[in-house]
């Protein structure tokens, strides 16, 4: 059924915006698409897809001793839905302490759904995190009021979990119990409902698997629920998400997968495929890219000051390969070869410099691992700091 | 080609064009810029920067790498003089008397997007007698990285408060490079590097008592 297609929209733009939140840049706008399917009710209300269109725009400052960020989003589907989310938090350290860190914010939708109701919901939170180099901890609560179609219902979460990182694998593990009273959302949830409770318990347990190089991310989440009071269900749920940077504007984000119902945003389960276009909008570009080249420079320090300057190349020993930059007053220089590699290097003095490699006569490019600044000639070049 | 022949080659070959450069700058050599009303454009440009006691080293190396990029004498006239002012803004900024290495370091900063104000903000962190073009290089560094201006600026400015030497501050840029290369996001290899770096300084009040006796030849 085409309604529940809206929630599902709704279920879209949170995961967009979370997945906001967890980047760099301060303003950002995500456009895309949704393939949305919803689970029937029964044999009068067969499972239906419907399409979303999606709309995130996300605003971060970060200061000195606090950030703020907010986002907010809209859904459209085609024929019953126009909803809108917002959120704000501020997150901050403790003082004096560079492990603790706190984070509370404040979050609003409104919506008309058809197939639960028209209304709004609100919700604030709080939570508190032990950070160390590679690995974290934290404890969260967040209480939530939902109005739908004038019945307000109240929900309550508390979670826990801890996180990981080591080399470019990020994990975490979670565990969250929640209570609600918003029995329509687990009606329209496809649990069974026991007539006499009034509200109802979930406990998940989820599991975060992400590998990331630069900018680009692959993750998959993993959700096991239960319902521990107020009704029976079980279920599980696998959603997994890629995001490629195309260039330092624009990245292409896709998903797919299963969502489950949230009580304390009020929203509903669903299986959704996304794809969308994130564009860097303000002064800041999206993070360094990683680029397809397999070109790489390394400084060594000297012992006498100044550091050498290795710029290595992968490339076949039948392509021109040059380096320059203005170590070289942009003199193109050639590279020897050494085993796969067409390799230059140059003993420089200590300071900033510029680097760009080319293959082919091609375009200049930055070295992978390198900064990248604009050169004012529609392209750009590596930064490089020898110490 | 034995390696150390190879190296010997590659350095030569920099320091040659290197010390092409000024010749560029006075005018005695022709810029190889196609359009010859472009190149009298450009030639001006950096001949006025120099009346002004601009350095034309950095104007030259960019109409140079416009000439390898194969760009439109337009272009080149465009890029030099863009880069003529920001090199009059960094002068502005880091008075009273920035050395050549931190006038190229300043516009570089501003190249990037560092706020002028920054540029003020570094250059008080330590007495005018010493220079501030590694600080501003590893800020630029860092900000070309993706890392928030403010915090980067937060961080170096604590480490020079704290007495941090140049090369300490530069190894700060390289570890936080070597993270993000490993898949740490940029802001997050910053705090966990000047935490790393911070912890072998001196505390602030100790810091503030060797600031006098901190003396260095500006670059």
């Amino acid at each position: 059924m085409r309604r529940r297609a809206a929630l599902g929209g709704l279920l879209v733009s949170a995961a967009a915006q979370v997945a906001a939140a967890q980047s760099l840049p301060e303003l950002r706008l995500d456009v895309g698409y949704a393939g949305v399917r919803q689970q029937a009710l029964g044999p009068s209300d067969p499972e239906q897809a419907t399409d979303a269109a999606l709309i995130a725009l996300f605003w971060r400052r970060p200061a000195e001793r606090w950030e703020f960020l907010t986002s907010a989003n809209l859904t459209y589907t085609r024929d019953s839905l126009a909803a809108a989310q917002g959120v704000a938090a501020f997150a901050f350290p403790w003082l004096g302490s560079e492990h603790l860190r706190t984070d509370v914010g404040a979050a609003g939708a409104t919506f008309s759904l058809r197939s639960a109701g028209r209304g709004g919901n609100g919700n604030v939170f709080a939570r508190q995190h032990y950070v160390r180099d590679q690995w974290g901890t934290w404890l969260g609560a967040a209480s939530a009021i939902s109005s739908r179609d004038g019945t307000r219902s109240r929900a309550f979460a508390g979670d826990l979990g801890a996180w990981t990182r080591w080399r470019f694998l990020y994990g975490s593990a979670s565990y969250s119990r929640s209570s609600s009273t918003d029995r329509p959302l687990l009606i329209t949830s496809g649990a069974t409902v026991s007539p006499f409770a009034i509200g109802y318990e979930i406990e998940d347990a989820q599991l975060v698997l992400e590998a990331r190089n630069g900018p680009h991310q692959i993750g998959v989440s993993w959700v096991t629920r239960r319902l521990v009071a107020g009704g029976d269900l079980s279920e599980r749920a696998l959603l997994a998400s890629v995001s490629v940077q195309m260039t330092d504007r624009v990245s292409v984000l896709l998903g797919a997968g299963k969502q489950l119902f949230d009580p304390l945003r009020g929203l509903p389960s669903a299986d959704l495929v996304t794809a969308a276009l994130r564009v860097s909008l303000g002064p800041k570009t999206l993070p360094v890219m990683q680029r397809s080249a397999l070109s790489q420079a390394t400084v060594t320090r000297l012992a006498g000051g100044g550091g050498r300057l290795e710029v290595r190349v992968l490339a076949s020993d039948t392509v021109h390969v040059e380096v320059a930059g203005d170590f070289s007053d942009w003199k193109p220089l050639p590279l020897e070869r050494e085993g796969s590699f067409w390799v230059a290097r140059a003993e420089l003095p200590r300071g900033k410099y510029h680097v760009g490699v080319r293959l082919r006569q091609g375009s200049w490019r930055a070295p992978r691992n390198l900064a990248r600044v604009r050169d004012d000639y529609g392209g750009d070049s590596g930064l490089v700091v020898i110490p | 080609m034995s390696m150390h022949r190879r190296v010997s080659t590659l350095v030569a070959l920099v320091l040659a064009s290197v010390s092409a450069a000024p010749a560029f700058a006075q005018g005695t050599v022709v810029l190889p810029i196609a359009d010859a009303k472009a190149r009298q454009a450009v030639e001006r440009e950096i001949a006025q920067a120099a009346a002004k006691g601009l350095p034309t080293q950095p104007l030259v190396s960019k109409a140079m790498e416009g000439v390898t990029k194969q760009a439109t004498g337009e272009q080149i006239q465009v890029a030099v003089a863009s880069k003529a002012k920001r090199l009059e803004q960094a002068r502005a900024l880091l008075a009273p008397s920035p050395s050549v290495a931190e006038l190229t370091s300043g516009a570089d900063a501003l190249d990037v997007g560092v706020p002028a104000s920054m540029l003020k903000q570094i250059r008080a962190a330590w007495p005018a007698t010493q220079s501030v073009a590694m600080p501003l290089d590893v800020l630029t560094e860092l900000v070309a990285r993706g890392i928030p201006a403010k915090l980067a600026l937060v961080q170096i400015t604590n480490l020079m408060a704290r007495g941090a030497t140049p090369s300490q501050i530069a190894a700060l840029g390289s570890s936080v490079q070597a993270d993000i290369a490993s898949g740490l996001p940029p802001d997050a290899a910053l705090e966990v590097r000047a935490r790393g770096v911070m912890s072998l300084l001196p505390s602030p009040a100790a810091a503030a008592s060797l600031a006098p006796t901190r003396t260095g030849p500006p670059r």
